[in-house]
C-alpha cells in the first residue's frame, strides 16, 4: 500500500495545516505602500456649478458646487414590476409612501411600512438637483421638467439627485456602484475613466482595478523597468503582453513601448501590461505569482489596523482582529420609492428581523457589532467610528449609557456572525432577504476565485 | 508550486484532456483491446491503481420518485406563497409589514420547533435510496430497491413531497446546472491502491475540491478523461480520506468522519456537512453513480438552503423553510446535542453521478506540464 503514501502525506499535511494556516492572516491585497495616485478621467463638458470629485471607492464622480456626489435612479425590472426612473422622467417626489409596493416576490403589497409616521419622502432623502431658470443644456447634461414645474438637471438621460447622507466632497454614502441585487437602487454618477478602449476599470473594495475590455485581469511585473519589459521567452510562456495598436500615442497614464520591431505593448504609469495566459475572466490567479501584481488605477485606503484579511473557501475576505469575517448590512425597503434602510437613522425593524427574528438581544448575539477600541479612528472617508445604541440600532451620544463604539464602513456599522467559529468561515454571507441584498448581510469580499464576476 | 500558479497549464491540460478522452477506451480495455467494450463485467485495474471521479450531477437529495407519486399519498406540501395567502387573506383588513412579511422572514432565519400551523406531508414509503448508516434496522428505516434493509434516509421524509426537491422542481434543475458550471462546487473523489475495479478488499478513497471545468459532451453529459487539479489553497477544508472496498463493481466506503459538500446555487457560497459520510457507488472505468450518504448537519443544511435560495425562489418550488425546519428537527436521528439532547443531524443521501478524471496533485503539476509538451 505504499502507492498511497504520497496522497496520504498530502492529506495529512493539508488537514493538519489547515487550522494553523487559517489562523494566520492571509496576505493583504493592498501593497505595503499603495500608490496614492488617483484615477484619471475623461474631460467631460459640464454646466457651471458642477465638478468632478475623485472619491476613495468609486473613483471620479460628478458632484454639485458643494462637492456633493450626484446620483441617478435608472429604471430596472424587479420580480413584480419596474421601479426607478425612466429617461428624462423624474418620479422621485414628496409623496410619503405608507405601504409596501409588492415588487418583491413572493410577498404582496399593501402592508403598512415600519415607522410610517416619520418615514421621509423620496425628495427628503434624495434632493433633486434643480436647474436655474437660465440654465441651458451642455453636451450630455440636459434639463427635465418636473411635475411640480421645477426644472431638474439630467445627465445622460437620467435625473440627478444628491444624498442627505453625504456631507463632505468625495463622500459616496448614498449608494454604491457595485452589485446591488434585487432592489431598485440608486447609483453614483461616475465619470468615464481615462482608459483606452481595450481596457475597463471596475470597482472593488480594494480599489479601482484595471481589466481588459473582455474582463481579463491586467498585471504588471516587478521585474520590469519603467517603459521596459523584461519578460523573456520563459516568462512569455505564462504571460501575454497586452498589445497596443500601431497608432497609439501616450494619453493620461497610458502609453506603449515597442517590445520588438512592430510589436507594441501597452504601459500604465510606465509599467508594461500583461494578462495571465489561460486565466478565466475576473479571476486573480496571476497575482499569486511572485513579483506579479494586479493593476489598480487607484487603491482605496487600507482598512484600519484593527482588521485582518483571511482566506476562505471562496477567496479573500475582510475580518476583524480575531480573524472573524466581517459583514455589511444591506437594506432597501419595498415602497415605490425604494428608500434605503441600511443606515442607523433608518428604521431598524428590517435588520432586527433577519438578525434576531425581531428580538434585539438575539440580534446582538447573532450579528454583533465590530467594536472599536478607545481612541480608534480613521482618516479615510470610508471607515469611521460611531456610537450606537445597541437596543435601538440608532446613533447614540458618546456619553449615553450602554452605547457602543463601533466600526462603520460608509457610515454603516459592520458586523461579525455567531455561526462563524474560525477564521475564513463565512456562514453569514447572503444571510437575509434576497441573498443579503434586499434586507441582509454580505461578507466583505476582497477577492473571489469562484464567482461569476468580481466580488 | 501554487496550484493557481499553473494556469498556463490550462491549455495544455485541455489538450491532454482531449487526448485522455480519446485514449480512455483503449486504457479501459487494457491488454485486450475491444474485449471490455464487449464484456462489461470484465475485470480491470486503473493505471497505477489510481482513478478519479468528478461529481457532475446532483440528481436529488436521495428522493425515490415513482411515476404515480405513491410516496406522497397525502399530496405535496404548499410553499411560502400559499402559506402567506392562508395566513393573510385579501379580506380588506389592514396589516403591517412587521406582522406579515417581516414576521414570515423572521421565521425563515430564526425557525423554531413549535407545532406547525400548516399540515406537513411527509413521505410514506417502504423504499428509499441510501445506506444503512447505523448498522441497525429500525422501524423508521427503509428498504433499498435491491433489497438492502436498514436504509437510513429521514431527509427523504422531509423533502420527498416538496416540489422543489423533486425532478420537476427548480432545485433539481438549477442545482445540477450549478454543480456542473460553478467551479466552487467542483469536488472529486480519487481511489488509490486499486488492484481491481471489480473486486478489491481495500482501496483508499480521498476527497478534494478541484479546480477545473468539466469536459462537456454533445448531449448534456460529461465525458471521462478530463483532468482535475486539487485545490490546495482555498480547498484545504474540503480534504478528507477513508478506506473502502469494491465488491462486484460496487464501492462501499468506511465512514468519512466529515465531508463538506460545496453548494453554490443561485447566490454566494455555502456547503453542507455530511457526518459519518459513506459512498455507495457503482464503478466503471468511465464513471460512477450511486449515493453519498451520511448524517447531515441540520443547522448547516438549513442555512445553506436559505442563503442559496431566497424565499422568492423557494416559493417557485413550494419549499417553506420554516415548515421544513420543524420537520427536520422532528425527524432528526443522530448527533444529539449534549446539553439539550435534541438530535442535530438527520440521515440522508445525495443521489449522484460522477465521471472519470485524472486527478492532478500540486506536487505533480510541473511533471504534468512537462508531459503535456
Amino acid at each position: 500500500m505504499t502507492r498511497s503514501s504520497t496522497i496520504r502525506g498530502l492529506l495529512a499535511l493539508g488537514l493538519a495545516a489547515a487550522p494553523m494556516l487559517s489562523i494566520a492572516a492571509a496576505q493583504s491585497p493592498w501593497p505595503d505602500s499603495p500608490s496614492m495616485e488617483q484615477e484619471k478621467y475623461e474631460p467631460v463638458p459640464m454646466p457651471s456649478g458642477f465638478q468632478v470629485v475623485v472619491s476613495e471607492q468609486e473613483g471620479p464622480v460628478f458632484a454639485d458646487a458643494r462637492g456633493h456626489t450626484l446620483y441617478q435612479w435608472p429604471v430596472r425590472q424587479l420580480r413584480n414590476g419596474p421601479v426607478g426612473e425612466r429617461k428624462s422622467q423624474p418620479s422621485c417626489d414628496d409623496t410619503k409612501y405608507t405601504v409596501n409596493s409588492g415588487l418583491m416576490s413572493p410577498y404582496p403589497g399593501g402592508f403598512e411600512l415600519p415607522e410610517v409616521e416619520t418615514r421621509p419622502s423620496c425628495l427628503d432623502v434624495w434632493p433633486a438637483v434643480l436647474a436655474e431658470d437660465d440654465a441651458t443644456p451642455v453636451d450630455k447634461w440636459t434639463i427635465a421638467e418636473r411635475k411640480d414645474g421645477t426644472r431638474q438637471w439630467v445627465y445622460d438621460g437620467y435625473a440627478l439627485y444628491t444624498s442627505v447622507l453625504d456631507d463632505a466632497p468625495g463622500e459616496v454614502n448614498g449608494a454604491i456602484s457595485g452589485t446591488t441585487g434585487e432592489v431598485g437602487a440608486r447609483r453614483p454618477v461616475q465619470v468615464p475613466s481615462m482608459v483606452p478602449p481595450q481596457f475597463r476599470v471596475e470597482t472593488l473594495l480594494v480599489g479601482r482595478i484595471l481589466t481588459t475590455d473582455t474582463g481579463q485581469m491586467v498585471y504588471a511585473s516587478e521585474q520590469d523597468a519603467p517603459d521596459e519589459s523584461r519578460c523573456d521567452a520563459a516568462c512569455l510562456e505564462k504571460w501575454a503582453p497586452i498589445l497596443a495598436p500601431a497608432y497609439v500615442t501616450a494619453r493620461g497614464d497610458f502609453s506603449a513601448i515597442e517590445r520588438a520591431p512592430g510589436i507594441r505593448q501597452w504601459t500604465f504609469r510606465k509599467q508594461p501590461l500583461y494578462t495571465y495566459i489561460g486565466e478565466p475572466m475576473y479571476k486573480m490567479y496571476g497575482s499569486d505569482e511572485p513579483g506579479w501584481d494586479n493593476v489598480y488605477v487607484q487603491y482605496t485606503p487600507k482598512p484600519p489596523a484593527a482588521f485582518t484579511v483571511q482566506e476562505s473557501p471562496t477567496g479573500l475576505v475582510l475580518a476583524d482582529k480575531n480573524g472573524m469575517t466581517v459583514y455589511r448590512y444591506n437594506c432597501v425597503d419595498d415602497a415605490l420609492d425604494q428608500l434605503a434602510c441600511d443606515y442607523p437613522e433608518a428604521p431598524q425593524a428590517y435588520r432586527f428581523t433577519v438578525c434576531g427574528g425581531g428580538d434585539v438581544e438575539r440580534c446582538l448575539e447573532s450579528f454583533p457589532y465590530v467594536e472599536a477600541e478607545e481612541g480608534a479612528n480613521s482618516d479615510s472617508q470610508l471607515w469611521s467610528v460611531m456610537w450606537i445604541d445597541p437596543m435601538t440600532g440608532k446613533r447614540a451620544m458618546p456619553d449615553q449609557a450602554g452605547a457602543l463604539r463601533v466600526w462603520a464602513y460608509r457610515e454603516r456599522p459592520i458586523y461579525t456572525h455567531f455561526r462563524d467559529k474560525a477564521p475564513g468561515d463565512m456562514r453569514g454571507d447572503t444571510w437575509g432577504e434576497f441573498y443579503g441584498y434586499r434586507n441582509g448581510y454580505k461578507a466583505f469580499w476582497l477577492r473571489s476565485d469562484f464567482g461569476r464576476r468580481l466580488p | 508550486m501554487n496550484n493557481h500558479n499553473s494556469r498556463s497549464l490550462i491549455k495544455r491540460l485541455a489538450l491532454r484532456t482531449m487526448l485522455g478522452a480519446l485514449i480512455l477506451p483503449v486504457i479501459a480495455v487494457g491488454a485486450e483491446p475491444g474485449a471490455a467494450a464487449e464484456d462489461q463485467s470484465a475485470d480491470w485495474a486503473p493505471p497505477g491503481g489510481r482513478i478519479g471521479y468528478v461529481f457532475w450531477d446532483e440528481v436529488s437529495w436521495g428522493i425515490r420518485e415513482t411515476p404515480t407519486k405513491e410516496e406522497c399519498p397525502e399530496g405535496f406540501n404548499i410553499g411560502p406563497r400559499e402559506q402567506f395567502a392562508e395566513l393573510f387573506p385579501k379580506d380588506g383588513k389592514k396589516r403591517t409589514l412587521m406582522e406579515t412579511q417581516l414576521m414570515r422572514e423572521a421565521q425563515v432565519w430564526f425557525p423554531d420547533t413549535k407545532p406547525d400551523t400548516f399540515e406537513f406531508h411527509e413521505v410514506a414509503s417502504k423504499y428509499a435510496l441510501g445506506v444503512d448508516l447505523d448498522g441497525k434496522d429500525s422501524s423508521e428505516d427503509f428498504v433499498s430497491d435491491d433489497g438492502r434493509t436498514g436504509i437510513d434516509n429521514q431527509l427523504f421524509r422531509v423533502v420527498g413531497c416538496i416540489r422543489n426537491y423533486r425532478r420537476e422542481g427548480e432545485l433539481g434543475i438549477i442545482n445540477t446546472k450549478w454543480r456542473q458550471q460553478n467551479p466552487f462546487n467542483r469536488v472529486t473523489f480519487e481511489l488509490t491502491d486499486v488492484d481491481s475495479l471489480k473486486n478489491d478488499p481495500e482501496v483508499t478513497v480521498s476527497y478534494y475540491r478541484t479546480l477545473d471545468t468539466l469536459l462537456a459532451g454533445p448531449t448534456g453529459n460529461y465525458l471521462p478523461g478530463g483532468t482535475q487539479r486539487v485545490d490546495a489553497r482555498w480547498g484545504k477544508r474540503f480534504m478528507a480520506s477513508t478506506k473502502g472496498r469494491i465488491v462486484d463493481g460496487v464501492l462501499e466506503t468506511e465512514p468519512f468522519e466529515q465531508l463538506l459538500v460545496p453548494e453554490w446555487a443561485l447566490s454566494d457560497p455555502a456547503y453542507n456537512i455530511f457526518k459519518d459520510a459513506r459512498l455507495r457507488l457503482t464503478l466503471s472505468p468511465e464513471g460512477a453513480e450511486g449515493v453519498l450518504a451520511g448524517f447531515i448537519d441540520i443547522e448547516q443544511w438549513y442555512y445553506a438552503m436559505n442563503t442559496s435560495w431566497a424565499t422568492h425562489h423557494a416559493a417557485y418550488g413550494q419549499a417553506s423553510a420554516a415548515s421544513m425546519y420543524k420537520a427536520l428537527m422532528r425527524l432528526a436521528d443522530a448527533y444529539p446535542d449534549p446539553e439539550t439532547g435534541e438530535n442535530t443531524a438527520i440521515s440522508g443521501a445525495m443521489d449522484i453521478k460522477l465521471t472519470q478524471v485524472y486527478v492532478i496533485h500540486p506536487e505533480n503539476e510541473e511533471q504534468t506540464l512537462a508531459a503535456s509538451h
